[in-house]
C-alpha cells in the first residue's frame, strides 16, 4: 500500500532522470562519429559523415530518438552498443553483477568495521579509544580509494607477486575461489570508505541513543551490559545507521568506478564511463536508467527495513 | 557460547585462507596474454582509428603492404609491385596461396572488392582519403591494377595497415563486415571471441603465408589502469603490457623486457594563423623561440621523448637543428616579440585535452611557465577528450597542444594537412603554393632520395613560418617477460612482430 502511494513520485522521477540524461548527452560537445574516429573525422567526406550519422541515427529530430529510445527502453530492449555489436542488456546483465556483487560486499566490509569501531569509539566517549576510533574514521575518509587501491595492487603484486585481478574475470559461477580472489580487495577499498560514515552515524546515534531513560532502566534491572548494548542501545539506534547504509550502497553502485578500473573489474562504473566517452547514446542513457531504477527500488527497500527496525514508524 | 566463538573464528579463518588456495596455473609457454587500458571498440578494419583496435585488428587481417624492421615498406599480401613510366599505374603482384581465415583463398577481386569498399563514402574509411586518387581498379590474375588521377609513387605506403585491411569479397557482398560479425581476414591470428571491456581472445592461423605462429593463444586484456599492467607484470599474471606513460615505463624493472621505440605520433603546439595573437608571424617565432624542448621533455615527459621537427617518417625525419632558435634562445624571442609590436607581451588561450594522453596537461603547464620567461601568457583551457575532439577539427582554439599521429610516408602524413584542399587544411590554417607544389613534387617519384628535397622544403617552409611548434615524438613502449624472445616494436605501434615471437 505505501509502495502505491510513492508510485507517482516514483515514475515522475525516473521520467526526471531521462530526460536529464538524454539531454545532457546531446548538449556536451562531440557525437557518437568523433568520439569513434577522433581527429580522423576530419578526413571524411560530408557525404560518408552523412551516412555515419544515419548509421548511428543521429540524424533524427531528438524528439524522435527520445520516444524511440524510451518506447523500446519500455518493452524492455535497452538498445545497441555500435561500439561492440552487443545488445546493451547484454553488457549491462554482466556488469550489473559484477557491480553489485562489489557494492554488497564493500556495503557488509562497510558496515562490519563501521559499526565495530564506532561502538568500540562510543563506549567511552573522550576516552583514548574514542580518539582512535575517529582517528580511523578521519583516516578513512581522507584516504582517497585510488590512492589505497594503488597501494594495495601494488604492495601485493611487487612484494607478493599476487595480483589476481590480472587474471580473467570470472563470475561467482564459473570459479567462486577466482571471484572472491578478485573482490576481496576492491571490496576491502570500497568498506573502508563505506565504514567511516557509518562509524562516525553509529557513534553518534549511539552516544543519543546511551542517555535515553530505557537505558538506565534495563541497567538498573540488572541487564548484562553486552546485552544492554547490543540488544538496547544497538537497536535503538539502527534508523540513522540503515539510513546511512542506503545511501552508502547507492554511492557504491554508482561511485565504484575508479576501483573498477585500478582492478580491472568489468562493472557498470566503468561501462558508462566508456559509454559516455564513445557517446554511445543507448548505452549511456539505459545503463543509468537501470540504475536510477535500482537506486528508487533500494530507497524502497530502506524504507521497508525502517519499518522493520522501528514499527512506529509508518 | 565459548565454543560457538571458537567454530566462528575457524569459519572466517578458513575463509580467509580458502580464497587464497588455487590460484591458475600460468599460462602456457605458447599463450601469451597482453594487457591494455584500452579495449578494442569495433570490429570493421577500415573505420578502425582506436590505437587498440588498429593493434588487435591489426594481427587478425593483413594488408597488401606491411612495415617491416627500420621501418621500410615491404611486402604483404603483395609480393613485388612496379609503377607506369607516367607514375599513374601501380600494378601490384599478389601472394599466392593465402588463406582467409573462413578457408578461402585470398585474390585480386577480394583486393578490388576491399579498396573499393574504402573508397565508398558510405563506408566512412578512415583512410580513404590515402588512396583518393584512384579512378579505377582492375583485378587480372594475380595482379592488381590501380589506376590514378595523378602520379602518386607515396599510395605504397598508404597501402599500409589495418585501415587497408584485404577482406573477402563474398563478406562485403554479404554485408558481414563489422558488428556482431567475426573478422575474418587474413593475419598471422584468427578471431575467436571479444568480451566487451574484458578481453580479445585470437588463436594461431595455421595456414598463415608465413608459417603458424609459434605463440598459439594471444589475449588482449582489458586492464584500464596503467599502474596496474604494471602490477600484472610483476605478478607474472600476464605476459605483455601496452604502457604510454613514462612515469610507468620508468618504475620498469631488469625482471621485466622493455621494447622501446621512437614513435611517428609527435607532439606540437598547434597554432590558428588566422587568430590574433598567432595571425602574426613574428609572435608564432618568439613561442617557437622561447621554448626549450628538452626542457619539456626532461619534465613532463620524465626524459622519455626526442625533439623533432615536422616529418617523423624514418626515411625522411626532418632535421630538428635546421629550424629558427633550434635551442632555447630568450633575447631572440624577445626580439621577435617586439618586431610584432608586442614588447610587453602577448596572451593566447590554448586548448588542452585532459584524457587524450598521459602527459597532456603536465606538457602544457611546462609550456606556459617557459613562455612567461618572456611576458607571453598561454592560458589553459582544458576538457576531456571527447570534447577536445570537435573543437579540434572546427579549429575552434586559438592554439591546441596536439599529439598527432604520424605515417611512414610524409605524403599520407601531410597532405591532409599544409595542401591548400588537404581535408584537415582547415585546422591547420596554413597553406602555400609552394607547399602544394612541393607535395605534387613529393608524389612524383618512387625514389626516397629524388623525394628528400621536396620534404626538407616543405620542412623548412614550415618550421621558418613556425605554423605550428613541432615539440617532440614519445616512444612506443611494450613490456614484457623475458621470456619473449623475436620479439620487435614497430613505431607504428603494431604487434605484428608476434607472429615470428616466441615464448621461453
Amino acid at each position: 500500500m505505501a509502495f502505491l502511494k510513492r508510485l507517482p513520485s516514483v515514475l515522475t522521477t525516473l521520467f526526471g532522470i531521462s530526460v536529464f540524461v538524454f539531454v545532457v548527452l546531446r548538449v556536451i560537445p562531440g557525437d557518437t562519429i568523433t568520439s569513434s574516429l577522433g581527429i580522423e573525422t576530419g578526413v571524411l567526406t560530408p557525404e560518408q559523415i552523412e551516412s555515419l550519422r544515419k548509421y548511428y541515427g543521429i540524424d533524427q529530430p531528438l524528439i524522435g530518438q527520445y520516444l524511440s529510445w524510451m518506447s523500446s527502453f519500455l518493452s524492455g530492449d535497452l538498445g545497441f552498443s555500435y561500439s561492440t555489436g552487443a545488445p546493451v542488456w547484454d553488457l549491462t546483465k554482466s556488469a550489473l553483477l559484477v557491480t553489485m556483487q562489489l557494492a554488497l560486499f564493500g556495503t557488509l566490509l562497510g558496515v562490519l568495521i563501521g559499526i565495530s569501531i564506532g561502538m568500540f569509539s562510543a563506549r567511552k566517549p573522550g576516552s583514548a579509544r574514542d580518539f582512535l576510533g575517529q582517528f580511523f574514521g578521519l583516516l578513512a575518509l581522507a584516504i582517497p580509494g585510488f590512492v589505497l587501491s594503488t597501494t594495495i595492487v601494488t604492495v601485493m603484486a611487487n612484494k607478493f607477486q599476487y595480483f589476481p585481478n590480472g587474471y580473467e574475470y570470472m563470475t561467482p559461477f564459473e570459479d567462486l575461489s577466482m571471484n572472491l580472489q578478485q573482490m576481496l580487495f576492491p571490496s576491502l577499498v570500497l568498506g573502508i570508505a563505506v565504514a567511516a560514515p557509518i562509524m562516525r552515524t553509529t557513534r553518534s546515534a549511539l552516544l543519543e541513543t546511551v542517555d535515553k531513560d530505557f537505558i538506565r532502566t534495563a541497567y538498573g534491572k540488572g541487564v548484562k551490559p553486552r546485552v544492554v548494548r547490543l540488544k538496547h542501545v544497538l537497536r535503538n539506534s539502527l534508523i540513522p545507521i540503515v539510513t546511512m547504509t542506503g545511501i552508502q550502497f547507492g554511492y557504491l553502485l554508482g561511485g565504484a568506478v575508479i576501483v573498477e578500473k585500478i582492478f580491472a573489474l568489468p562493472g557498470m562504473g566503468r561501462q558508462i564511463l566508456d559509454a559516455i566517452n564513445k557517446r554511445e547514446y543507448a548505452t549511456v542513457q539505459s545503463s543509468i536508467m537501470v540504475f536510477a531504477i535500482l537506486f528508487v527500488t533500494i530507497n524502497l527497500i530502506t524504507d521497508w527495513v525502517y519499518r522493520k527496525v522501528d514499527p512506529r514508524i509508518k | 557460547m565459548k565454543l560457538r566463538k571458537v567454530w566462528t573464528g575457524l569459519a572466517i579463518t578458513a575463509m580467509l585462507g580458502g580464497i587464497f588456495v588455487g590460484q591458475p596455473a600460468r599460462a602456457a609457454d605458447t599463450s601469451l596474454v597482453i594487457g591494455s587500458v584500452l579495449d578494442i571498440d569495433k570490429t570493421d578494419p577500415h573505420t578502425a582509428t582506436n590505437f587498440a583496435t588498429v593493434r588487435g585488428l591489426g594481427l587478425v587481417y593483413g594488408s597488401l603492404i606491411e612495415i617491416g624492421a627500420k621501418n621500410a615498406i615491404k611486402g604483404g599480401l603483395a609480393t613485388s609491385w612496379i609503377f607506369s613510366k607516367d607514375g599513374k599505374t601501380l600494378t601490384l603482384n599478389l601472394r599466392q596461396g593465402v588463406k582467409f581465415h573462413d578457408g578461402s583463398t585470398f585474390d585480386a577481386d577480394d583486393a578490388k572488392a576491399s579498396l573499393e569498399r574504402i573508397l565508398d563514402t558510405k563506408t566512412g574509411a578512415a583512410a580513404r582519403a590515402n588512396i583518393a586518387t584512384i579512378t579505377s581498379i582492375k583485378a587480372d590474375g594475380r595482379k592488381l591494377i590501380l589506376n590514378m588521377s595523378i602520379p602518386n609513387a607515396p599510395i605504397l605506403a598508404a597501402l599500409e595497415g589495418v585501415n587497408m585491411a584485404m577482406l573477402s569479397k563474398a563478406d562485403i557482398d554479404a554485408g558481414k563486415i563489422g558488428g556482431a560479425n567475426k573478422p575474418n581476414g587474413t593475419g598471422p591470428y584468427k578471431w575467436v571471441s571479444w568480451e566487451p571491456t574484458q578481453s580479445l581472445k585470437l588463436t594461431a592461423n595455421s595456414d598463415y603465408f608465413m608459417g603458424e605462429p609459434k605463440i598459439k593463444d594471444v589475449t588482449i586484456r582489458v586492464i584500464p589502469n596503467e599502474a596496474s599492467i604494471l602490477s600484472a607484470l610483476n605478478a607474472g599474471t600476464i605476459g605483455m603490457g601496452i604502457v604510454t606513460d613514462p612515469l610507468i615505463a620508468r618504475q620498469v624493472k631488469s625482471n621485466l623486457k622493455m621494447f622501446k621505440t621512437p614513435a611517428l605520433g609527435y607532439y606540437a603546439l598547434q597554432f590558428n594563423t588566422k587568430v590574433a595573437p598567432l595571425n602574426d608571424k613574428n609572435v608564432r617565432l618568439a613561442i617557437q623561440c622561447a621554448i626549450d624542448r628538452n626542457e619539456l621533455i626532461n619534465t613532463a615527459l620524465l626524459g622519455q621523448g626526442q625533439v623533432t621537427g615536422p616529418i617523423t617518417s624514418p626515411a625522411f625525419r626532418s632535421d630538428p637543428l635546421a629550424r629558427p632558435c633550434p635551442k632555447q634562445d630568450l633575447a631572440k624571442a624577445k626580439e621577435y616579440l617586439a618586431a610584432a609590436g608586442k614588447s610587453s607581451g602577448v596572451t593566447f588561450k590554448t586548448l588542452v585535452t585532459s584524457t587524450g594522453w598521459a602527459t597532456s596537461v603536465a606538457m602544457a603547464q611546462n609550456l606556459k611557465a617557459q613562455l612567461a620567461k618572456v611576458n607571453i601568457t598561454m592560458d589553459l583551457d582544458i576538457v576531456e577528450q571527447a570534447t577536445y575532439v570537435p573543437r579540434w577539427l572546427a579549429a575552434d582554439f586559438t592554439a591546441t597542444l596536439a599529439n598527432n599521429g604520424g605515417r611512414i610516408d610524409p605524403d599520407t602524413m601531410y597532405t591532409r594537412y599544409f595542401t591548400s584542399t588537404g581535408n584537415l587544411n582547415k585546422v591547420a590554417t596554413y597553406s602555400s603554393a609552394t607547399l602544394d607544389a612541393n607535395f605534387i613534387k613529393g608524389k612524383a617519384s618512387g625514389k626516397v632520395a629524388d623525394r628528400k628535397s621536396s620534404y626538407v622544403a616543405i620542412s623548412k617552409e614550415l618550421e621558418d613560418n613556425a605554423v605550428w611548434v613541432w615539440l617532440a615524438t614519445p616512444f612506443e613502449y611494450r613490456v614484457a617477460t623475458k621470456k619473449l624472445r623475436g620479439f620487435s616494436a614497430l613505431a607504428n605501434g603494431s604487434l605484428l612482430q608476434l607472429r615470428s615471437a616466441q615464448l621461453g
